[in-house]
C-alpha cells in the first residue's frame, strides 16, 4: 500500500501521519502543495491536519485551490480513497469533495480534548475497528459542522453522515464529526485518529483507522 | 528637525549618564550616529545582563550530559542513544500587558527560534504566568488575551503546549508575567549548530519574514519600570505570525540538516543588531552589513530603524558562498525571502553600509562584551516572617473552607486554560496538562518529562524556603513519577534591582539555584533574567520561575494522579519540613505563618531516593500533596466518582481541619493496588526509616458519590 501524505505551507499533522502510515508498514508519498502528482503512483490519499496557508481568508480555502489537489480530485474520481483530518477535513469541504462546511466552534475558542464519537455509516477503506463508539482526541478551532437544512437533510437521508459526537463539543449540527461523499471513499473527521494509535497516547481506537 | 541636547539624547536611548562616559571612554571619543542605538539596545538590561551578571556566573556546574554552551542560544543536554535536548524559557512580560494577545504570543515565537536556531526540532512548550487578582482593572482581559496569544500561536506552529503554572496574586495586579519553556530534540543525522560566525569570506544572509518598524527600542522598553502612560509603548510591541514561524522552521531545520550552513542566530531583542554583532563578536571576525539590502516591509523604514527593529520571524545565518544557490533554493520552496545582506571580513570591525556608504565602523565586542557590569548592592538574606507555631487559618468546617477556596481564580480548574492548547501535536504526548506531571516519549522509547517551578506565595512567605521549593517541588513531582531530573532552565523575574531588598532576594535565589543544580546533579544549562517588572514604584514579589527536565529509562507506565479505580490502599508519607499557611492565607486574606525549614542537600538526595523507591514500587497512584494542603489535593484527586474514603475516628489528625489544609513540604500521597501491599509496605518501611519520614495509611479508594 502506498499513501500520499499531502504537505500545505502551514500543515503540523504530516509528520505524525507518516508515523500512522509507517506503523501499518506502508510505503509513503510525499505530495507537495505546489505539485501535481500522478494518481498511479499512490493507492490512498492522506489530507493532514494544520493550518495551510495559515488559515488566510478562510481555512482550507487556500488549499483547496492547490495544484495538488487538482491531482486529489482526479484521484477520487477513480474511486481510490482520501482521508482528510481536521484541516484535512476543512479542506475537502472547500474544494467541493464533501458537502458542508466546517466553521467557528459555537464557544468561540480552540479546543484540546478527548471525545466520544460513534459510527453512522461505515465505509470499506477506513475505521474498520469493530467498535461502534471511538474515543479521539480533537484540537480544532473551527470545527463546526455546517450546512444549508436542504444540504443537511441529503447527507443525512443519502448516508453520508461518518460519525457523530456522543457529546457535542462544538455546536456541529446533528453532531456530525465526519462525513463522506456519495460513494464513501472520500472520508474526513475533526478529531485525530493518529493521535491515538497506541495506549500510552491516552487511548488506540485510532489505530485501525487506515 | 533641532539637534537634539545630550540630555535628550541620554533619555531618548535610556542610556545613563556614567554609561555615556563609559562609551566614550571605549570610544576614545563621544558616540555619534547610529552608534547611539547600537549602545541603547545592546547595553540595555534585557540584552546585556549587566545587574545580573555577576551572580548568574554561579550556575557554571556541569556534568556529563552537558558542557560550556552558556553563550549559545539554549541549553544542551545528551541523553545518549543519539538523542539532545535543548531547552529554554524566556519572559515576554513588559509587551504582555501592553498587549496580552501579541505579547504572549511573540514571547511563543521567540523561544521558539531559541531553540530551532541550535538545529533542534521544537517538540513540547510549556508556559508560567503570574496574573492579579482576578478583580483587578483590565486584569479578565490579560488573562484571555494571553492564554490566546499562546494558543493562537503554539497551535499554529504546530509545538504543543503540554504544561504550566498559573499564578493569581495582588501582587502582579500592573505587572503580569508571562514566561514560556520550549523544549527541542536533535537526533538522527542532525547536527548542533552554532551561533559563531566563521570563515573570512562567507556570506551572511538574512532569512524569514520581512523588517518593518515594528519593535524599534523594544529592548530597551523591556529594561525600565512602567509609569502610568502605558498606551504610549504601544509602537514598541512586535506582532507575530505563526504561519510564517512554522515555514522558518521547516525551512532552518532542511538547510541545517542539509549541512548547507555554518552557523545561525535568530533575532530576538534588538533584532539584526544583537545577532550580527553577537555573531561577529563570538567568532572574532569583522562583518560588513548592508543595510539596504535587508528585506524591508516599508520603503520609508531608517537604516537605524532596521537595525532595532523587533519584527517577527527572521534569522541571520552565514554560509559558504557556493551554498547560497541551494540555501535560497530550500527558503524558496518555502515561500520565503533568503537574501544575502553581508559578509565576514578579517577586519574584526562592523561595517555598517546604506547605500553603498559606509555609516558606522565599530568593534562589535565593544557592543556585545563591554557593558559594565553592575555589582547592585545587597545585604544578607533575613527572614521577611518569624516562625511561629502554625494556627488554624479558618474556623469554617472542612466543607466551607473546601468550597471557598475552590471559588478562588488560583484554586479553580485551570483546564479552560489547557483545553485552548494543543497538547498532542507531534504524537509524542504521553501525559498531558492535565496531568501533575506532563510527559512526552522519545523514539528512543524514554520518557521525558517536562515541568515548570515556583510557587510565588512561598516566595513571598520566606525567600530561601521559596527558592529551594522553586526546584524541589517540580523534582519532587518527577521523582514520584519515576523520572531524574537531570537540568534546569530559569526565568528570573525580579523587580528593580537598584533597590537593596530586590537584589538581595535575587542574589539569595541564585546562591541557592547553583547549590541545589550541583546536588541534584542537574544543570542550570541556560536561562533569562527580567528585571525591573515595577509599576509606579511598586515592584512584583520576586518570582525565579524554573524549567525543569526530567528523564525516565524507559516507557513503563507512569502512575496516575488521581484515583480510577475501588479498593486502592491509599498512604500518606510525610517528611519533616515546613509546615505552613501560605497561598491559602493569602487566598483567604489572613496572615501567612509558618514553622520549620528546607535543608539543599537533605531534600536532594532524598529525590534520587523518591525517585528509586517509584521505580521500584510502581504504585498505582502517586502525587505530591500541593497548595490547599490535603483537603484540596485529595479533592483533586477524585475522578470519575472515585475518592478516598478516609479511615475517620474522632480524635484522629485527619479529621482536623487545620491538618488537612496546611501546606506541608513535602507529604506525599500513594495508592496500590492490595495485591502487592505487601511488598510495597516493606519498601516504604526502609524508605520511612532512612529518611526520618512519618507514614499513615490514609484510607482505601472507593466509588464517590460525586
Amino acid at each position: 500500500m502506498k499513501v500520499g501524505v499531502v504537505t500545505f505551507p502551514g500543515t503540523n499533522c504530516d509528520q505524525d501521519v507518516v508515523k500512522m502510515s509507517q506503523a501499518h508498514g506502508y510505503k509513503v508519498v510525499p505530495l507537495w502543495h505546489k505539485d501535481h502528482f500522478d494518481v498511479k503512483s499512490v493507492d490512498m490519499v492522506i489530507v493532514p491536519g494544520g493550518f495551510s496557508y495559515g488559515d488566510y481568508l478562510r481555512c482550507g480555502a487556500l488549499a483547496a485551490r492547490s495544484a495538488v489537489m487538482t491531482s486529489v480530485k482526479e484521484l477520487a474520481k477513480t474511486g481510490k480513497p482520501v482521508l482528510g483530518i481536521c484541516n484535512g477535513f476543512q479542506i475537502l469541504c472547500e474544494t467541493g469533495m464533501l458537502p458542508g462546511v466546517l466553521v467557528r466552534n459555537d464557544h468561540g475558542r480552540f479546543t484540546d480534548k478527548w471525545t466520544e464519537i460513534e459510527t453512522v455509516n461505515s465505509t470499506q477503506h477506513f475505521a474498520k475497528s469493530d467498535k461502534k463508539k471511538l474515543k479521539l482526541p480533537v484540537a480544532h478551532g473551527e470545527g463546526r459542522f455546517f450546512a444549508e437544512k436542504s444540504e443537511l437533510d441529503k447527507i443525512e437521508s443519502q448516508g453520508q453522515v461518518w460519525f457523530r459526537y456522543t457529546e457535542n463539543i462544538n455546536g456541529s449540527l446533528n453532531n456530525i464529526a465526519g462525513v463522506m461523499n456519495k460513494e464513501k471513499n472520500v472520508a474526513a473527521l475533526m478529531p485525530h485518529p493518529e493521535r491515538a494509535m497506541f495506549d500510552w497516547m491516552g487511548g488506540s481506537d485510532g489505530f485501525k483507522f487506515i | 528637525m533641532a539637534e537634539r541636547t545630550l540630555t535628550e539624547k541620554l533619555k531618548h536611548y535610556r542610556i545613563s549618564q556614567n554609561e555615556y562616559e563609559r562609551i566614550s571612554g571605549l570610544l576614545g571619543r563621544p558616540p555619534q550616529g547610529l552608534e547611539w542605538a547600537l549602545f541603547s539596545a545592546l547595553w540595555s538590561e534585557h540584552c546585556s545582563y549587566k545587574s545580573s551578571k555577576v551572580h548568574l556566573r554561579k550556575f557554571s556546574y556541569r556534568n556529563g550530559m552537558t558542557r560550556d554552551d552558556s553563550d549559545e542560544n539554549a541549553g544542551v543536554v545528551d541523553i545518549g542513544f543519539g538523542e539532545k535536548i535543548v531547552f529554554k524559557m524566556e519572559s515576554h512580560n513588559h509587551p504582555s500587558f501592553i498587549e496580552p494577545y501579541q505579547g504572549a504570543a511573540t514571547g511563543v515565537g521567540g523561544i521558539l527560534r531559541d531553540i530551532f536556531t541550535m538545529g533542534a526540532r521544537p517538540i513540547a512548550l510549556a508556559d508560567y504566568l503570574c496574573f492579579g487578582d482576578e478583580n483587578a482593572p483590565r486584569m479578565k482581559s490579560l488573562v484571555k488575551g494571553v492564554v490566546a496569544g499562546i494558543s493562537g500561536y503554539g497551535n499554529c506552529v504546530g509545538v504543543p503546549t503540554i504544561t504550566g503554572y498559573t499564578e493569581y496574586d495582588e501582587n502582579y495586579n500592573k505587572n503580569i508575567l508571562v514566561n514560556a519553556m520550549a523544549v527541542g530534540l536533535i537526533e538522527g543525522q542532525m547536527n548542533l549548530a552554532s551561533s559563531k560566525a566563521e570563515g573570512i569570506g562567507n556570506l551572511v544572509v538574512y532569512v524569514g519574514a520581512k523588517t518593518g518598524k515594528d519593535g524599534v527600542h523594544g529592548a530597551a522598553m523591556a529594561s525600565e519600570s512602567f509609569d502610568q502612560d502605558i498606551d504610549s509603548k504601544k509602537p514598541n510591541i512586535q506582532i507575530g505570525d505563526p504561519f510564517l514561524e512554522k515555514l522558518l522552521i521547516e525551512s532552518c531545520l532542511e538547510v541545517l540538516s542539509k549541512n548547507l550552513v555554518v552557523c545561525m542566530q535568530d533575532m530576538g531583542a534588538a533584532g539584526l543588531t544583537s545577532s550580527t554583532f553577537e555573531m561577529a563578536s563570538k567568532g572574532k571576525v569583522g562583518m560588513d552589513l548592508h543595510l539596504d539590502k535587508v528585506p524591508q516591509r516599508d520603503s520609508s523604514i531608517t537604516p537605524e530603524e532596521i537595525l532595532l527593529s523587533e519584527s517577527q520571524e527572521r534569522m541571520v545565518l552565514v554560509c559558504v558562498p557556493k551554498n547560497l544557490e541551494a540555501i535560497q533554493a530550500v527558503f524558496k520552496k518555502w515561500d520565503l525571502d533568503a537574501a544575502p545582506v553581508g559578509t565576514i571580513t578579517d577586519t574584526k570591525k562592523m561595517r555598517l553600509f546604506w547605500k553603498g556608504d559606509v555609516v558606522t565602523e565599530i568593534d562589535p565586542t565593544l557592543i556585545t562584551d563591554s557593558a559594565p557590569r553592575y555589582e547592585r548592592p545587597f545585604t544578607e538574606y533575613q527572614s521577611k516572617r518569624k516562625r511561629a507555631k502554625v494556627e488554624a487559618v479558618s474556623n469554617q468546617n472542612q466543607k466551607q473552607l473546601l468550597d471557598s477556596l475552590k471559588q478562588n481564580a488560583f484554586y479553580k480548574n485551570k483546564n479552560w486554560i489547557y483545553e485552548q492548547y494543543d497538547q498532542r501535536v507531534g504524537t509524542r504526548t504521553v501525559k498531558d496538562a492535565s496531568q501533575t506531571l506532563s510527559v512526552v516519549r522519545l523514539n528512543s522509547h524514554r520518557d521525558l518529562a517536562i515541568s515548570v517551578g515556583c510557587r510565588p506565595s512561598f516566595m513571598r512567605m520566606d525567600t530561601r524556603i521559596g527558592a529551594i521549593d522553586a526546584i524541589m517541588y517540580p523534582a519532587l513531582q518527577q521523582a514520584i513519577k519515576g523520572f531524574k531530573p537531570i537540568a534546569v532552565t530559569d526565568c528570573l523575574n525580579f523587580a528593580n534591582p537598584e533597590r537593596v531588598e530586590v537584589m538581595t532576594d535575587f542574589v539569595t535565589t541564585c546562591d541557592l539555584y547553583a547549590q541545589i543544580a550541583q546536588k541534584l546533579d542537574a544543570p542550570i544549562i541556560s536561562g533569562n533574567v527580567s528585571f525591573y517588572n515595577e509599576t509606579e514604584g511598586k515592584g512584583i514579589s520576586p518570582t525565579p520561575a524554573v524549567g525543569l527536565v526530567g528523564l525516565k529509562e524507559n516507557d513503563e507506565r507512569v502512575p496516575d494522579c488521581v484515583f480510577t479505580e475501588t479498593g486502592l490502599d491509599v498512604y500518606l508519607v510525610q517528611m519533616p519540613g515546613v509546615i505552613s499557611y501560605a497561598k491559602t492565607a493569602e487566598v483567604l486574606k489572613k496572615e501567612m505563618s509558618f514553622s520549620g525549614d528546607l535543608t539543599v542537600n537533605y531534600l536532594a538526595d532524598f529525590v534520587g531516593a523518591m525517585t528509586a523507591f517509584v521505580a521500584k514500587t510502581k504504585p498505582q497512584v502517586s502525587r505530591v500533596v500541593g497548595q490547599g494542603g490535603l483537603a484540596l489535593t485529595l479533592d483533586k484527586m477524585k475522578s470519575a466518582g472515585y475518592e478516598c474514603s478516609m479511615q475517620v475516628d474522632a480524635n484522629h489528625m485527619f479529621s482536623s481541619t487545620s491538618f488537612l489544609f496546611e501546606e506541608r513540604l513535602y507529604d506525599f500521597v500513594f495508592a496500590v493496588d492490595s495485591k502487592t501491599r505487601g511488598p510495597f509496605e516493606k519498601e516504604l518501611d526502609a524508605l520511612v526509616k532512612k529518611w526520618n519520614l512519618i507514614s499513615h495509611v490514609l484510607g482505601s479508594s472507593r466509588k464517590g458519590y460525586s
